[in-house]
Formats: C-alpha cells, sequence, structure tokens
C-alpha cells in the first residue's frame, strides 16, 4: 500500500511542514538547555553576566549549604518516588485485573482530575487543611485522639511528601496501567500452566513486564520531586529548600550563571535517566497500542 | 473460585484506594471554603465581586484567557503535524523521543533555560514568551492525544478518497478530518486544561506580566493569600473542572 501523505507537491516544503513540531522543541527547549549549559560556565557581572569558561559556578553549588540541598533533594526525590510507586502500582494493577472492561476508563478518570487541576492551588489547599487550626486538626481534638494540634502536619517532611505524593503520585497511575494492560494473558496462564503460583507468577512475569511502565513513571515523578518549588516553599516552611528553590533563590539575586548551573545538573541527571531508560526498554511495549497503525 | 482470604484482601485493597481518591480530591474544597470567610454582612459573593473591581487581578484574568486560547490552538496543531510525521517518516520512536522531552525536564529548569534563551536573543517578556513556554509545555500531552485519535483512523480510508480522485487536502478535510476532529477537539481542551495548571514556568518568563496562576504564587511570597484570591483560586478549580466535564463528554462521545 503507497502512502500518500497530507502535504504534497514540493517534498521540501512538505519535510518543512511536517518538521515544524521538531523545530519548535529544538529551538525552544532543546537549545535553551544547551544554552544553559554553556551560560553555567559563565560569570555573574553585576547585574548581568559575561562569557568565560569557568568552573566557579559549578564549585559554588556543591559546596557549603547548596550541597546539602543537593543532597537533600536528591534523597528526597528518590523516597518519594518509591512511595508514589508504592501506591501507583497496586492502584494500576487492580484497575487492569480487578475491574470491568465499562469501569476501567472512568476509574481513571478518577485519578486524572486532581492531576489536572493547577498544583500550587492544590499545595495552597493542604497547608489550610494541615494547619494548626485546620480542619485536620481541629477533628483530631473534637475526636480526642490528640488535645493539642499536631505541629508536625505543616512545615514538615511529612507535609512536603504529602505535598509532593499528592502532586505527581496520580500521573504515575497511567503508565504503569498502560503497560500491565499490554501484557499478554497468555503469559501468566502460561506461568500458571507451569504450576507456578501467583506470588512467583507476579514476580517473574508481570513485574518485569510491566517495568517500562514502572521505569517511565518513576523518571516522571522523580524529575518533578527533585526540581520542586512550590511544594518545599509552602508546605516545607521557611528554609526547607529543595532544587527548585535553590535556582529560584539564585534568579531572585539576578546570579543567572548559578542558576543555569544548578539547572544544568538537573537536566543532565534527567537525561541519564532518560538514556538509561531508553537502552534498557523498547517503546513499543508500552505505546504499541497507540502506535499500531501509525 | 477465589478464597475468602483473597476476596477480604481486594476489598481492602479496594478501600486503600478509595482512601488514596479522599486525599486528592480534599485539596479541591478549603479554597471554596476560605472565599466565603469573613464576609461579615456584606453578600455572600463579596469576594468574587471584588475580583471585578481589581485592576489588576482582571489584567490577570484576560491574559490567563488569552494564553489559554492560544495555547489551545497552537498545541493540537502542532501535534497533529508531529503525528502525521510519524506516519510519513517511519521513525516513530525518534519522533516520539523528541516530542516527549518537555514532559521530563523539571518545570524550574524548563523555566531557566526559556528566559535565558529570550534573554541572550534580546526578546522581552512577553505574551510570546509566555505562550511559547505554554505551548512547549502542553505538546507533549496534545500530541499523545491526537496519536491515539489517529490510530483509531485506518489510513485505508484516505486511499478511498484518492482512488476517488480527491487530493490530499480534500482527503483530509472531508474524509480525516470529521474522524478525528474530536481528537483534535481533545487535545485543544487538555491544552487548555494544561495552561490552566502551568505556574512555576510561566513565573520565570513572564517579566511584569502576570497570569492569574502566577499572580496568586508571588502574591503569596510577598503578603499572603486574601479571601479574593482565595475567590479566584475557586474559579480557576471550577473553570478546570468544567473543562474535565467537557473533555470527558468528548470522548463519551467518540465511543
Amino acid at each position: 500500500m503507497t502512502k500518500r501523505p497530507l502535504f504534497g507537491g514540493d517534498a521540501l516544503v512538505r519535510a518543512m511542514i511536517l518538521g515544524l513540531p521538531f523545530a519548535v522543541i529544538l529551538i525552544l527547549i532543546v537549545g535553551p538547555l544547551v544554552l544553559t549549559f554553556v551560560i553555567s560556565f559563565w560569570q555573574k557581572t553585576g547585574f548581568t553576566m559575561r562569557p568565560d569558561l569557568t568552573l566557579d559556578n559549578y564549585a559554588a553549588f556543591f559546596s557549603g549549604v547548596r550541597l546539602e540541598v543537593l543532597l537533600r533533594s536528591l534523597w528526597v526525590a528518590f523516597s518519594a518516588t518509591i512511595l508514589m510507586i508504592v501506591i501507583a502500582y497496586p492502584i494500576a494493577y487492580l484497575i487492569t485485573t480487578r475491574l470491568r472492561e465499562v469501569l476501567v476508563r472512568p476509574v481513571l478518570f478518577l485519578f486524572a482530575v486532581p492531576f489536572l487541576v493547577n498544583y500550587v492551588v492544590r499545595t495552597f489547599a493542604w497547608s489550610d487543611l494541615l494547619s494548626r487550626t485546620g480542619p485536620i486538626n481541629s477533628a483530631l481534638i473534637a475526636f480526642g485522639i490528640t488535645e493539642r494540634p499536631l505541629d508536625w502536619l505543616l512545615f514538615s517532611d511529612f507535609a512536603v511528601y504529602l505535598g509532593l505524593i499528592t502532586a505527581y503520585m496520580p500521573f504515575m497511575v497511567f503508565p504503569i496501567w498502560l503497560s500491565l494492560s499490554g501484557i499478554d494473558r497468555r503469559l501468566v496462564e502460561a506461568s500458571w500452566l507451569l504450576g507456578e503460583g501467583p506470588f512467583t507468577t507476579f514476580r517473574r512475569v508481570i513485574l518485569p513486564l510491566s517495568l517500562p511502565g514502572v521505569i517511565a513513571a518513576a523518571i516522571f515523578g522523580f524529575v518533578g520531586a527533585f526540581g520542586e518549588v512550590a511544594v518545599s516553599l509552602i508546605l516545607g516552611g521557611t528554609g526547607y529548600q529543595l532544587l527548585g528553590n535553590a535556582i529560584q533563590s539564585a534568579l531572585s539575586v539576578l546570579n543567572y550563571p548559578l542558576a543555569a548551573a544548578i539547572s544544568s545538573v538537573s537536566t543532565l541527571l534527567m537525561l541519564a535517566l532518560i538514556v538509561a531508560w531508553y537502552q534498557f526498554f523498547d517503546l513499543r511495549l508500552m505505546l504499541g497500542k497507540i502506535m499500531m497503525r501509525a | 473460585m477465589t478464597s475468602r482470604f483473597t476476596r477480604y484482601g481486594i476489598k481492602i485493597a479496594w478501600a486503600f484506594v478509595a482512601l488514596v481518591l479522599v486525599f486528592l480530591y480534599a485539596p479541591l474544597l478549603p479554597p471554596a471554603i476560605n472565599s466565603f470567610a469573613n464576609l461579615g454582612d456584606r453578600g455572600l459573593f463579596t469576594h468574587y465581586s471584588a475580583i471585578l473591581t481589581d485592576w489588576r487581578l482582571m489584567a490577570a484574568v484576560r491574559l490567563t484567557l488569552l494564553v489559554g486560547l492560544l495555547v489551545a490552538v497552537i498545541a493540537p496543531l502542532l501535534a497533529l503535524l508531529a503525528a502525521e510525521a510519524v506516519r510519513v517518516w517511519r521513525i516513530p520512536k525518534l519522533i516520539l523521543g523528541v516530542i516527549l522531552i518537555p514532559l521530563f525536564v523539571p518545570g524550574i529548569s524548563m523555566g531557566v533555560a526559556t528566559a535565558l534563551f529570550f534573554q541572550i536573543l534580546g526578546i522581552s517578556p512577553s505574551l510570546l514568551t509566555i505562550t511559547s513556554v505554554q505551548v512547549i509545555w502542553a505538546l507533549p500531552f496534545a500530541f499523545l492525544i491526537v496519536l491515539t485519535a489517529l490510530a483509531n483512523f485506518d489510513p485505508v480510508h484516505r486511499e478511498a478518497a484518492y482512488m476517488s480522485g480527491a487530493n490530499r487536502w480534500q482527503a483530509f478535510l472531508e474524509v480525516e478530518l470529521p474522524q478525528i476532529h474530536q481528537g483534535l477537539l481533545g487535545a485543544a481542551v487538555f491544552s487548555l486544561i494544561l495552561s490552566f495548571n502551568e505556574t512555576i514556568r510561566t513565573a520565570v518568563v513572564q517579566g511584569g506580566n502576570n497570569t492569574v496562576q502566577t499572580y496568586l504564587w508571588s502574591q503569596y511570597q510577598q503578603i499572603g493569600l486574601s479571601p479574593n484570591l482565595y475567590a479566584l483560586m475557586t474559579i480557576l478549580i471550577v473553570a478546570t473542572l468544567a473543562l474535565i466535564a467537557l473533555l470527558a463528554l468528548l470522548d463519551a462521545r467518540r465511543r
């Protein structure tokens, strides 16, 4: 079957029109990320900056307080991502295996709705819910569970993790569900026929086959939590900084080269994760359904 | 077949899902409640009508709507071209990899990168910079939606149109578009929702302008939140929920 593309005639014109979205991505995101990397070696001069080849910005980043911020960001993003997977996986698994076909989409939809509401606004809402005089503390006191308001609900690690998980976890259900629902049922049945119980079947068949979706979800959650600005500022309280806050404070004193250096570190880390994911898994495993006829 | 043990296990698992949903939906309520606080003897919608007389807020509302509209038009069109390229160029992995990049760049890094880029080029913060960064953010999502819609379209129909003497544009407009237009519309609504969702990237590239979202963000950092701002948040939440309902409706009609 010959394929006649939409924009016919001049092949060059067609290539240019079809290439437009890629040009947009290259010019507006890949280019700027490369530029940011270049600027990270520049020097700050007063209110502006000048081209240079200095490692000062990285030295400033990898020393003192900012190193602590980097290490904390790595740890918080890593541990929050593990928690998100632990919550999202069973949900995706239940949706895939225990739900009638007609109910799958509506239930997935339930997880999409809160994700689509502005997450900064949702984070503001959490700070209300968790505050000393907020509804959760009032309820706890009314039921006699505690006498005084709990202090650790807000401006704490607990609040930050809660904020991060509710911000990014809902979206992670989707890639995991995609890869779980793509698993050939016959493989599971084959494992049964070969005499394996449900746990071994899960561990040796289902889990490995769903890994592409799990890792995609994990990267999404990790990247989000790692560069977080709003959740740490609103729910962590003063002094609670994640990498995004470090970038923001560098921006606020117009130290663009330093902001560029911190930003580049997080971008490079993200790139390494994506490349590793790409090396290990075939995208088609997960997106096969969407791309089947494309 | 299933033992009583697993049946209880599954019930507990669904209870867990319900609990997670409670946590996810709980934050949608407080802004609405706070927007009706401290009313005194003034009307119920005092804080809402106060928005109308605050010119800074109204400017932010207008900018939010304008940017949202632009994003909702541009992102699906770019997504359609990219989805078309998947079909024509036969390098789906590469195309997907490129278009999905913005999904995996931390929000603030994306903001910093584009802000520096525009600064070096001498393009001052404006509608252009805000719209660009939001289009880039919405594109991967719009692309996946359009790609799904295209996957349900059998190219044989287009071949049939060619054989009946249609040229490429006629085949697209009269045969393909009617079959995929709801997917495109879905991508547009989704892009608008994502535009309403965006704060951090926009805040870095906006300069002196403000959208509703970035106005809330800067007010929180400078002086804290007031009932008027809670009213604004409530409007934002309700508008988003209405758009989601529209999306669901489109989806139900497509099936």
